[in-house]
């Protein structure tokens, strides 16, 4: 078995790459994709902790999580599609119509 | 679990999360669009391969099946249906990207900083193992599925159904979001 440590540092890892991913790429398709990278650190999180207690809360969280990201994705999905048929772009740079 | 399984369960964890943190910086830093997808697949399959190593087998066959079965190909038809050749010139990164990762390594430096307390403390090097008293007959290790279904069919059974609810209104809102308008 892994130590706590070494699962946190590497969730923590993923997260942060997650993050950055968002906050620096224009595509909508890879924010997407960060999206889902900071959800599954996430789910590592839970199932370390679920080891940690001996309980299976952990896991039956993370299962949850598991339907909600992809109830997510496809949502989103759904939106970029519908995107560029209007817009004919997914860059997130210039679907610039409210000016902020 | 063997022993010997079990001490090589310990770099083998380290090998999956090290392999994770690859695709996932392949996935952000790769000009185009299929090799972040094929980063992002990287990363799921070795995220399920930390879920094996935590002992979650029934996570880690959800996470193939989800991941790398379902979502990976949803975004690959999303890339074949949008064109992605003609911003090929428009730049990779936003305008913001160097104040953006100023900003990650600044929450990546505090994180550590807290991290440093506890990598060389007393409980650093200390397994994850169950403790006996706290497992309440679930047994946890060898029967996953088993107790996996009874956290989520007894115990968190609201927020299953409400999640199958909220399945049901994304499939709705997807098929209405991505139809073409008819005139």
């Amino acid at each position: 078995m892994p130590s706590m440590n070494a699962v946190l540092f590497i969730s923590f890892l993923l997260f942060s790459v997650g993050v950055a991913g968002v906050l620096i790429r224009r595509n909508v398709l890879i924010i997407l994709m960060c999206v889902e990278l900071m959800l599954n650190a996430a789910n590592l999180n839970l199932v370390a902790f679920a080891r940690h207690s001996g309980t299976v809360n952990g896991q039956a969280f993370a299962l949850l999580v598991m339907g909600l990201a992809a109830a997510e994705v496809s949502i989103g999905l759904a939106l970029v599609v519908a995107l560029y048929r209007k817009k004919d772009t997914i860059q997130v740079d210039q679907i610039n119509l409210l000016k902020g | 679990m063997d022993p010997l399984l079990a001490s090589i369960g310990h770099y083998m964890f380290h090998c999956f999360g090290l392999l994770a943190v690859a695709g996932a910086l392949a996935l952000v830093f790769s000009k185009n669009a299929i090799h972040s997808i094929v980063g992002f697949l990287l990363a799921m399959l070795a995220v399920a391969g930390c879920f094996l190593t935590l002992s979650a087998e029934f996570l880690a066959v959800a996470q193939l099946l989800v991941y790398a079965g379902g979502i990976v190909v949803l975004f690959l038809f999303v890339v074949m249906l949008v064109e992605m050749t003609k911003y090929k010139e428009k730049g990779l990164f936003q305008i913001q990207a160097p104040y953006a990762i100023a900003v990650v390594l600044a929450g990546a430096v505090v994180v550590i900083s807290v991290f440093w307390r506890t990598w060389f403390g007393p409980d650093a090097t200390k397994a994850l193992t169950l403790s006996p008293t706290l497992a309440q007959g679930l047994d946890v290790a060898n029967q996953n599925a088993q107790a996996v279904s009874r956290g989520i069919f007894a115990q968190y059974l609201l927020p299953f159904e409400i999640l199958s609810v909220i399945l049901l209104v994304a499939l709705v809102g997807a098929v209405v979001l991505a139809k073409t308008e008819r005139v």
